[in-house]
């Protein structure tokens, strides 16, 4: 029971992802800072900004729905931190593991893109309404190629359990390579699911404010921007096991080191796709899903089913 | 003053969020309020970002003289900002209505309208003068809850 509550609350559940995401949140800014010739904010910046947010006065709008303008944050954030203790870090045991835990990952990680959905249309501001219906219209676009991409590496692996996957990759050691198309199909679904630079068409500044978080402040914008920091550390930590499943049998602290390292090079990929490319519409990014993510994403399931068929007979 | 008290003042110092809102001015003074967040004056080193809604903002940065039009708007942006929040003055006309004071149109400064904690004169007022009216007000943040402790 003592333990439970202590993976739940401190590691590697709430406490290590509140620091966790705040850091990368860091990291992303620092990063996008330098690449733009400037100094860029302090270690402590996200920190900052996360205690000044809780500190602040809550507002909730009169004409919204109370209820579930409050709840919208709280349940965005629970879910990305239970997607979180499914993920093997190192090593080849999660927290809690069985067959079928990446599916259940990939939805933990879409529930909280339908909590902003909620959260921003029960605002009742024109904004909050238009930025919801796009990031729910955006859901339909980087959702299909972000499983597929992901699913691709599960089907070589025969199996849909996280833990099985680690196994394989580890019994077959350079297969990960065959996956690297998936790689970068997940990434840039990835940076939608974030709604990051290319696709930040939700809470696009210079058109609906801030989206779906227009109404928010205080307290419950805290949890909102803590949601997105949690799920930058989950998806690479998932994009870093599902597509870098190597050295996972190091022990605890060369496994950490190396697990680091891998989401740092992954944070470090989305923060300089994100300094390089401008924001696209969002017809345009439908179409770029539709018609450029899913054929490559259906490539590499016909690469796997080949390599399924010879490789390994 | 309380450690969780301290830590609230130091975080309220170090992430002042602005919202921009030009209640009339000639856009001088909001280009320079651009200029302060480009790059070559990068703002983010002590925090501070534009922010497009007033429930994000800390800080309400107002450019040039109240007008009768932008007067009813002005109050409804103040209201809307959670608090603790605080108001900038910034330019000449913003500060006390310029020239523009006594005009049939204008209802002279802003504070006239809403209560204003930090005044940046200038016409306009140059980015520089906006770092050191805004460091100045977030100083005298934590005098005043020096002061608050030692009870004068």
């Amino acid at each position: 029971m003592l333990g439970a509550l202590f993976y739940i609350l401190i590691f590697p559940g709430f406490l290590f992802l509140v620091f966790s995401g705040l850091t990368a949140e860091f990291i992303d800014r620092k990063i996008y800072a330098r690449l733009q010739n400037r100094v860029g904010p302090p270690w402590f910046q996200a920190y900052a900004d996360f205690i000044k947010l809780l500190a602040k006065e809550d507002i909730v709008p009169a004409e919204s729905n109370p209820k579930m303008f409050r709840v919208a944050p709280v349940f965005a954030l629970t879910a990305a931190i239970t997607a979180f203790l499914y993920i093997p870090l190192w090593g080849k045991e999660a927290l809690l593991s069985f067959n079928g835990d990446v599916i259940i990952v990939l939805y933990l990680l879409t529930l909280p893109t339908l909590a902003f959905f909620i959260g921003g249309w029960y605002s009742t501001s024109l904004y909050s309404r238009l930025g919801a219906v796009r990031s729910l219209m955006q859901l339909f676009a980087y959702e299909v190629p972000l499983f597929m991409g992901i699913l691709a590496s599960a089907l070589l692996a025969d199996t849909w359990s996280l833990k099985e996957m680690v196994i394989f990759y580890t019994a077959h050691p350079w297969f990960w390579m065959f996956n690297l198309t998936g790689f970068a199909i997940s990434l840039v679904s990835l940076l939608g699911k974030l709604e990051k630079v290319p696709f930040d068409i939700p809470e696009a500044e210079t058109e609906v404010v801030a989206g779906g978080f227009t109404e928010y402040s205080g307290r419950m914008l805290a949890y909102l921007r803590l949601t997105l920091d949690v799920e930058m550390v989950v998806g690479s930590s998932l994009l870093a096991l599902v597509f870098f499943p190597f050295g996972l049998n190091l022990g605890p602290l060369p496994g950490f080191l190396l697990f680091l390292f891998k989401v740092l090079f992954i944070l470090g990929l989305i923060s300089l796709l994100r300094t390089v490319v401008a924001r696209l519409r969002i017809d345009q990014m439908v179409n770029f899903c539709w018609k450029y993510l899913v054929p490559l994403a259906l490539l590499q399931i016909l690469l796997n089913l080949i390599l399924k068929g010879t490789l390994l007979r | 003053m309380s450690l969780t008290k301290k830590i609230v003042t130091w975080a309220r110092i170090k992430s002042p969020w602005i919202l921009h809102f030009n209640t009339g001015a000639c856009n001088a003074c909001d280009i320079e309020l651009i200029a302060a967040l480009t790059p070559r004056y990068d703002l983010e080193r002590f925090g501070v970002i534009l922010k497009g809604t007033p429930r994000h903002a800390d800080i309400l940065v107002c450019s040039g003289p109240v007008t009768k039009q932008i007067e009813d708007r002005l109050r409804r942006i103040y209201e809307q900002m959670p608090e603790p929040k605080f108001v900038v003055a910034l330019g000449t006309c913003a500060c006390s209505g310029g020239v523009f004071d006594g005009c049939y149109n204008v209802d002279s400064g802003i504070d006239k309208v809403i209560p204003v904690s930090a005044y940046i004169p200038g016409c306009p007022a140059s980015p520089k003068a906006l770092i050191d009216g805004v460091a100045k007000l977030l100083t005298s943040l934590e005098e005043k809850e020096e002061t608050k402790k030692s009870g004068r």
